[in-house]
């Protein structure tokens, strides 16, 4: 019985060796990881100085507020250079690393880019 | 000016908002680089066809580079915004010439009118464009041109090489046509087909604002006898032929 609980604590002991280790596996990959460490998706850093709107205000609007442009655009004319999605790309220049990169995380497939041409 | 009874109202309407104004209240106008096509403005082509050289292509070929349009090998499929059209007339006994046909920018549109999407419209400034965000492809619009202006997009299309990023490709299913190169003229260019075509030397295209008494194009509609293809059906086209 004595011999039984050594050997149980001994793999105990085993068991929260390796859990360690796997611990410090997950640490090393956070690096590459698509989750920055407090949960948001790891995006490619802007390049200029401010969005056109709020950094906060844009991750939560804008899909509207493309839509919303799209329509005064299209139907109305009304053309506003630095706010054409053209111009996205003076800041985020890589598709891949910020839009598709939040959109595969959250599982939202946008049709924009099926026509529109996001320059590289 | 004679003013239709639509502008009439327009201008009642105008005139009870600005009653509705608070006092004190001013409209405030838009900044000038986000203002909207405006009524002010008819945007009109006018083609001298004595001038267009029946081997020549560069209105075609100008418009394919700028508007991304790519050529899919099947004449029966593929999307022509502009095209070229050789008339024999037997009635006068004149050699066959051609002359570019493409959307006539009607001012009463038939497209627009049997849309059941309201995909295709009328922009303020009379430009005749679908949004192709709405069009379900049903294509009665294409049986409701006159002009055969309008292709389907039978195949999907990948962006050229070396496309032009103002302008964007086409999703399969959509209809689309010629838009007067919109992001060229809200940009104060013309078209691609008619700076083209001045370049090479025959001159035969040129676009302007029929509104605008002291533009080329309408002193040139004023002077000199100029047709509209199918006047009769009083759709009022907006592209202009010298010479017909």
């Amino acid at each position: 019985m004595v011999l039984l609980r050594m050997v149980m604590i001994v793999l105990a002991v085993l068991m929260a060796g390796t859990a360690r280790a796997n611990d410090n596996a997950t640490s090393d990959n956070a690096a590459n990881s698509l989750l920055l460490a407090n949960g948001d998706v790891r995006l490619q850093k802007p390049k200029g100085d401010a969005c056109i709107r709020p950094t906060e205000w844009m991750r939560r609007n804008h899909m509207d507020f493309l839509q919303h442009k799209r329509a005064v655009t299209v139907r109305e004319g009304a053309r506003k250079r630095s706010e054409s999605l053209l111009q996205c790309k003076s800041c985020h220049p890589s598709r891949e690393q910020f839009c598709d990169r939040c959109h595969d995380y959250v599982g939202v497939e946008p049709n924009c880019f099926e026509c529109h041409i996001y320059p590289e | 000016m004679t003013m239709d009874r639509r502008t009439v109202l327009g201008m009642g309407g105008a005139a009870a908002v600005g009653v509705l104004l608070a006092p004190g209240v001013q409209l405030i106008a838009a900044p000038p680089n986000e203002t909207a096509a405006a009524n002010a403005h008819r945007w009109a082509m006018l083609v001298d066809i004595t001038k267009c050289n029946p081997a020549c292509t560069a209105c075609i070929d100008a418009c394919r580079k700028e508007n991304n349009i790519p050529l899919f090998g099947d004449p029966a499929r593929d999307i022509h915004w502009i095209r070229k059209v050789e008339v024999q007339d037997k009635e006068r006994q004149r050699p066959p010439f051609t002359l570019p046909v493409l959307c006539n920018h009607c001012e009463y549109p038939p497209c627009v009118h049997v849309c059941p999407t309201s995909a295709s419209f009328v922009r303020k400034d009379g430009i005749v464009l679908v949004d192709e965000h709405r069009c379900i492809g049903c294509r009665y619009c294409m049986i409701a041109c006159p002009y055969k202006a309008r292709s389907l997009v039978y195949f999907p299309t990948k962006p050229p090489k070396d496309g032009n990023p103002q302008v964007p490709i086409r999703a399969k299913g959509v209809v689309e046509k010629c838009t007067f190169c919109v992001h060229r003229v809200d940009d104060g260019q013309p078209p691609a087909c008619v700076e083209t075509c001045q370049q090479s030397g025959h001159a035969a295209m040129m676009f302007g604002d029929l509104n605008d008494p002291q533009s080329e194009i309408s002193q040139r509609v004023k002077t000199l006898r100029t047709e509209t293809i199918r006047p009769d059906l009083g759709l009022k086209p907006h592209v202009h032929y010298q010479g017909l």
